[in-house]
């Protein structure tokens, strides 16, 4: 019904998902080199990022009258900030991409166990979810690596456990709401275990949103990483992370801005590239957020 | 409205146990208290003298009981620090941490809700699409970020303000602002949206068929309704004011509750964190309890749906 009623839309609406704007792909083009420098890290390092070349402490950027030798300039240890940078940036990509996977996956399919189960099951899912809403997430990642202590596999895990609930809520709304239209009744008349209705007929009608959503909570989870290592309760030193390089860098604020300010922008233009990305996508693939 | 009242009151106590009892679980998942607080090499005589001490002997659920009952009476027990009651270790940060969140609050509203709103009734102007980049800004830039380019500039270049500390008017500007502008941004950008919704219904252009002039549409038939949402925006800002301090005050060594929770886990001095936990908890749920009433108050529908 409602795909037939779009149909001579679709047309119109694909020459206008080709046709982007400026803004969409100034953000495109610079998320493409996130993940190539994510992924490349190794072979892009100038540097390994731990070398310390104390000949060469707070040398400055080439920009500030630096050398070529530490393009993005070197820290209080002569560690070389451009090959931090990108050890850094891969750091903070593989945490916001695991921790929004497990909250997509987790949230989804709490959302879709209330929705089939209703009644008991159900009320204790929108209890969780109202508990995690009520409280602003920074206390209880706080709260949690207060009483358990720190490790990457833990901190990895407590990101993912950000705005689950979010997903939980569009996956039971609109599962309900597909529950009662005809295809998936039809499925499940053919004799369809429930694994294949939600799989493979009700979780690509709603992917969109949830894709939607994934764009909102990606830069969520570098902003929460990010904060919490620059407060030094995230990713622990040896590793590095972007929040971590400001963290630190925030000593030498004075003396050699450089530090804070590659990794700070590096934060800044992701998240708000995410975010154009995001808005853009949801104004394409899901008018009813609008 | 007795029944509306009766009935949100219930939900945030039974908000205020959930957070309680979050926070007993995860601390009786993250291992023996006794062993977490005392050395790991610490005599077996002591150790069993701090399990008779504090109960951790007894049956989980008694314990459980206990603790919240000491809890309901504003006792997390003691700070592993400084041996001080962990709940007055916390109260006497408050006025702290309101002296900057509140200028910041109002700063938040007065600004963004006026902006938001110009914005809305000047649809695709210069002004709307200032106000939207600023709040796309306000979204995607860290406080941390933000409050280092303040220092940056206005510290450390200018020279003007204190970079950090606290003890005069001065040393409050720069937390207030770090504070104040993002969250200006963000209220700016829902006041528009919510507008912009009540704006394109019907009952809108009605008023205007009929010659109603268009600041009396405005004031009496649009505002009131976008009022709704903005209220719920409004309430989350509250709730949300002292934990989004957290990062701003460590920035500033401003000494209100978020250093002290930041220090407290560093610590992890668990009484402290717990207190902490409970009067966040408390301050959330009170300024949600405020929304629903306000609600209730603002929107005749919400009242009287669960009167019947």
């Amino acid at each position: 019904m409602a795909i037939a009623e779009h149909a001579p839309e679709t047309i119109s609406r694909r020459r206008r998902f080709l046709k982007l704007p400026v803004g969409v792909s100034l953000a495109l083009g610079w998320l493409g080199l996130m993940i190539v420098v994510a992924f490349g890290a190794e072979l892009l390092t100038p540097y390994s990022f731990t070398a310390l070349d104390l000949k060469a402490r707070l040398s400055p950027p080439l920009l500030m009258g630096g050398s070529l030798a530490h393009p993005l300039g070197t820290d209080e240890l002569g560690r070389d900030v451009l090959s931090r940078l990108i050890v850094s940036i891969r750091m903070s990509l593989l945490i916001a991409l695991f921790g929004t996977i497990i909250a997509a996956s987790l949230g989804t399919a709490l959302g879709f166990l209330a929705a089939h189960f209703r009644g008991k099951v159900e009320q204790l899912v929108l209890m969780a979810i109202d508990f995690q809403a009520s409280m602003p997430f920074m206390i209880i990642a706080l709260s949690v690596l207060a009483f358990f202590g720190n490790n990457l596999v833990l901190f990895i895990a407590l990101m993912g456990f950000h705005s689950w609930e979010r997903y939980a809520r569009i996956a039971r709304g609109l599962t309900l709401a597909a529950n009662e239209q005809g295809y998936a009744a039809a499925v499940r008349q053919l004799g369809a275990g429930p694994g294949r209705i939600y799989g493979l007929h009700i979780l690509p009608n709603i992917a969109s949103t949830l894709i939607v959503s994934m764009t909102l909570t990606f830069p969520e989870i570098i902003l929460l990483e990010s904060g919490l290592s620059f407060l030094g309760l995230g990713v622990q030193p040896p590793l590095t992370s972007l929040g971590n390089m400001v963290g630190y860098g925030r000593e030498y604020i004075t003396r050699a801005p450089w530090i804070m300010l590659a990794p700070a922008s590096a934060i800044v233009v992701t998240t708000l590239s995410i975010s154009l990305l995001g808005d853009w996508l949801r104004d394409r693939l899901d008018p009813t957020l609008r | 409205m007795l029944t509306f009242v009766i009935s949100r009151l219930l939900r945030a106590g039974l908000t205020i146990l959930f957070v309680m009892t979050f926070a007993f679980i995860v601390l009786r998942l993250s291992g023996d208290p006794a062993l977490l607080i005392m050395s790991v090499d610490a005599p077996p005589e002591a150790v069993a003298a701090f399990r008779e001490a504090w109960g951790l002997n007894r049956p989980i659920w008694e314990q459980y009981f206990s603790y919240i009952g000491h809890a309901f009476t504003g006792d997390f027990g003691k700070s592993m620090r400084d041996g001080r009651p962990a709940i007055d270790l916390v109260m006497e940060r408050v006025p702290a941490t309101l002296a900057i969140t509140m200028p910041a609050l109002a700063l938040k509203i007065g600004l963004g809700i006026p902006a938001g709103i110009y914005a809305a009734l000047h649809r695709n102007s210069m002004a709307d699409r200032l106000t939207m980049a600023a709040s796309v800004a306000g979204f995607t830039m860290p406080s941390f970020v933000l409050a280092l380019l303040l220092v940056l500039v206005f510290a450390v270049q200018l020279g003007w303000l204190p970079a950090s500390g606290s003890g005069s008017l001065d040393h409050a500007i720069l937390p207030i602002i770090t504070l104040g502008t993002g969250g200006a941004a963000i209220m700016a950008r829902f006041t528009r949206s919510a507008m912009l919704e009540v704006l394109g219904q019907p009952y809108i252009r009605a008023a205007s068929a009929k010659g109603v002039n268009w600041h009396r549409v405005v004031s009496r038939h649009a505002l009131p309704n976008a009022a709704i949402p903005t209220v719920t925006i409004v309430g989350f800002m509250v709730g949300s004011l002292v934990a989004g301090a957290v990062v701003v005050e460590s920035v500033f060594a401003w000494p209100g509750i978020g250093r002290l929770l930041v220090s407290a886990v560093a610590n992890r001095d668990l009484a402290v964190v717990q207190a902490i936990l409970m009067v966040i908890a408390t301050w959330m749920v009170a300024a949600n309890f405020t929304v629903d009433l306000a609600y209730g108050w603002l929107d005749p529908r919400v009242r009287n749906a669960t009167a019947h």
